[in-house]
């Protein structure tokens, strides 16, 4: 068990090590590469200083506001997909077409609907979530055994009680599945409406504000910064997922 | 008479040629008494799941008539147990949970289906387990809970689809064992469909020899062991007589 820990650690160290060697001896102009070393007391200041605060609280305030909104969408829809042929075959061209486009194409689309305030940024997260939370919770649908329906029909079990009781839970893995990869891909379009989308706060504002004064240790340390956000997210996901959807795979 | 077939047939069309008709059940007649225990034996692929599956109402024949306790199949409560427990069961729910589906779908809740369940579970001995989910028990213990879900659903007819054959020799003695004692107890009509002539005989009153597909009835072979039956019938005389009585008609004209 010890030694796995040590493993885990094995590559980060090293990649840190080779990024101080080529920035301290210079290799790479400081000019882009900052040193570890300035980058780490950079995020200490960003810290004790309180500015970055407010970045990280909105930017993960439009992130969980554009999740929740994808969830309380998306995932009726892609169980009403999934349980509904006729409503699947109607739904299945359109979701299939938009989830083709790229979300940041719809940038300027978004902006013209929403205006340039939060609300088209948290429109934009939702709507790349949502469709990312359909198309799975249509999954775990359709991947459920046909055996358990089969029983439970042998009962006459029907309808919402077969819904309810047997076809919903039987979804709930590949829901959550979808509800991890969709919470990573807010943060993800959230940081980049922040850069586009005119805003005073927010670590995509932040992060390219940094680079275009050149405050290029600022851009690392929020960029790291932004990075240690979306994996404790991701961490905290499966935790909270693990105990909820127990019996994946069993 | 609790179950009555007369002249029961199935047919499917093939999937890709509508024209080609697929032929599962041939004329089968039975009559079958209040709390009997058939077990049906036959060749694998024979019709004798689709027989189940028109029995419990999920499927339709395509002529004959079949009256369960004077009932439609679809208008009776069929108990089903299936021979996949994984993906017949809820894994999500705990061995308790499983069993109140049961009865959750027959409107009974409180202490009445407490009681029901706590019976049940002390009968087969899993009454420690009954918090444990469903993926925590051995194959064994998970087919158990899946015949008291079926008990517990107080059915006009026991439904098992070779419940045991995805166990090992021993346990699915053992598991034997616990059906006859559940079944001693609350006397179901029972149709066990077996391709082990040992377990058939071990298990039931009647065994009903099926053909190859379509399936024809061959013949009956009464069991005329005595209840309670203990793993020592195994060894018996007239447990190898009826067995090779049934093998010969299994055989025969094949």
């Amino acid at each position: 068990m010890k030694n796995k820990k040590i493993y885990y650690f094995i590559v980060p160290l090293i990649i840190i090590i080779i990024w101080a060697i080529l920035s301290n001896l210079k290799i790479i102009s400081p000019l882009f590469l900052s040193t570890p070393q300035a980058v780490f007391l950079e995020i200490i200041r960003l810290f004790s200083s309180g500015e970055i605060i407010n970045d990280i609280l909105f930017t993960l305030y439009r992130t969980f506001i554009g999740f929740l909104i994808a969830c309380i969408i998306g995932i009726p829809i892609g169980l009403l997909m999934g349980y509904y042929d006729k409503i699947y075959h109607s739904l299945e061209f359109i979701v299939e077409f938009f989830r083709s486009i790229p979300a940041t194409a719809l940038f300027p689309l978004f902006i013209l609907s929403f205006g340039i305030g939060d609300s088209s940024k948290i429109a934009l997260t939702a709507w790349a979530a949502g469709l990312i939370l359909i198309i799975n919770s249509m999954y775990g649908v359709h991947l459920g055994k046909e055996l358990r329906i089969k029983s439970a029909k042998t009962m006459k079990i029907s309808g919402f009680n077969l819904f309810k009781k047997i076809i919903f839970p039987e979804a709930l893995p590949q829901i959550f599945s979808g509800m991890r990869i969709a919470i990573s891909l807010s943060l993800v379009i959230v940081i980049v409406t922040e850069m586009f989308i005119g805003t005073n706060f927010g670590l995509g504002h932040r992060i390219i504000n940094a680079q275009l004064v050149y405050r290029i240790s600022e851009m690392y340390a929020t960029i790291l910064i932004t990075g240690i956000l979306g994996f404790l997210i991701n961490k905290g996901f499966i935790l909270v997922e693990k105990k909820i959807v127990h019996w994946r795979g069993k | 008479m609790a179950i009555e077939i007369e002249n029961l047939s199935k047919e499917f069309s093939q999937p890709k040629n509508k024209k080609k008709i697929l032929k599962v059940l041939d004329n089968i007649s039975l009559k079958i008494k209040d709390g009997e225990f058939i077990a049906f034996f036959g060749p694998n692929g024979c019709g004798k799941t689709t027989l189940l599956n028109i029995l419990s109402g999920i499927d339709k024949s395509t002529s004959g008539t079949i009256l369960i306790n004077k009932k439609k199949p679809e208008e009776s409560k069929a108990g089903f147990v299936f021979q996949n427990y994984n993906e017949s069961m809820l894994p999500w729910r705990t061995i308790e949970g499983n069993i109140s589906l049961a009865l959750e779908v027959q409107g009974i809740e409180g202490t009445k289906k407490q009681e029901i369940i706590n019976h049940l579970l002390k009968k087969v001995g899993l009454f420690e387990h009954k918090d444990k989910f469903f993926y925590e028990l051995s194959g064994g213990m998970k087919q158990l809970t899946a015949i008291c879900r079926a008990f517990a659903y107080n059915p006009d007819l026991l439904l098992l689809d070779e419940p045991f054959s995805s166990l090992d020799y021993s346990t699915s003695r053992k598991m034997g064992l616990e059906l006859l004692d559940i079944w001693k107890e609350n006397k179901k009509t029972t149709l066990f469909i077996s391709h082990d002539v040992d377990e058939a005989v071990f298990l039931a009153d009647k065994v009903v020899v099926l053909s190859n597909r379509p399936a024809k009835i061959k013949g009956i072979v009464e069991v005329k062991l005595p209840r309670p039956r203990k793993l020592d019938v195994l060894s018996s005389k007239e447990f190898f007589e009826t067995r090779n009585k049934i093998l010969r008609l299994f055989e025969y004209e094949k």
